[in-house]
């Protein structure tokens, strides 16, 4: 255990890490359980945000600015991520109203 | 004074993600999200990250999720149906994330950290030290994230094109 010392109090790391592993374990336990599939990239995004905290306070923790770029770096992908995501889902719902994920099983054998 | 700051971050943005995650609408689904970075944003800026902090509200909380606002105003507000086919899908996959949350908390009790690196902590997570590692350690994964984009751009434009004759 380390406590980090901000502006003069000090906060202990893993208060973070846990901030970021039940925001990690909410969104996917939104892309488990709901079905729309605009909601279900939300819970993407909000996995991928999580995992931007762990990292940059990995970087805190450790001194070290490498965390940070990586975090950064997530951040692009995730973007990327979100445009091509929206972009296929606009293409589903101009053919068809999907309101279920689950009515999307073309690929099945 | 940080640690009043860091409890009141952490419960707005647990709130905002179970906003996400409960709302039937998907409007306050994204307005929850924006909601969980804010509360992030003020959290990297807690751990003297300041360009992140910049960038997480700029062109997270600004620009991603507008694109996600305008696509649901787009296409209007989806319903989700009651129930799925999966009658004991929710309550199956809800045990197994909190059981990765008991894994992860487990995890958390025994952690070691290295020594900390001896960085001048008055630069640390300015724009000059993000760009230092940028630009010269990290240059070659740098410039591939702006092929990254470029696929990614015209992906979108591709997938959302108006197509007249092969529909």
């Amino acid at each position: 255990m380390s406590s980090l010392n901000i502006g003069g109090s000090q906060i202990d790391a893993s208060w973070f890490l846990l901030l970021g592993a039940v925001l990690f374990t909410l969104g996917a336990i939104g892309v488990l359980v709901r079905r729309n599939p605009l909601v279900i990239l939300i819970s993407i995004e909000l996995m991928l945000n999580a995992v931007n905290l762990t990292l940059v306070t990995f970087a805190r923790q450790l001194q070290n600015m490498e965390g940070q770029l990586f975090a950064l770096m997530t951040m692009t992908v995730a973007a990327a991520e979100a445009v091509v995501g929206l972009a296929i889902l606009v293409d589903i719902f101009r053919v068809r109203d999907v309101e279920d994920i689950d009515d999307l099983s073309e690929l099945k054998g | 004074m940080a640690t009043a700051v860091f409890v009141v971050a952490a419960a707005l943005a647990v709130a905002g993600g179970f906003g996400v995650i409960i709302s039937r609408q998907p409007i306050r689904s994204v307005l929850s999200l924006v909601v969980t970075m804010l509360a992030l944003s003020v959290l990297f800026l807690l751990l003297s990250a300041q360009f992140v902090f910049v960038v997480q509200v700029i062109v997270y909380a600004g620009a991603v999720m507008v694109l996600f606002l305008f696509i649901i105003a787009l296409l209007g507000p989806a319903r989700e149906s009651a129930r799925g086919r999966l009658r004991f899908q929710p309550w199956l996959s809800a045990l197994f994330a909190l059981a990765f949350l008991v894994l992860i908390w487990t995890m958390l009790q025994g952690i070691q950290y290295r020594q900390p690196d001896q960085t001048d902590m008055s630069i640390f997570g300015t724009v000059q030290s993000i760009a230092v590692g940028l630009f010269t350690t990290y240059l070659y994964p740098f410039e591939l994230t702006s092929i990254l984009l470029l696929v990614a751009a015209i992906g979108a434009i591709y997938l959302s094109r108006r197509s007249t004759d092969d529909r």
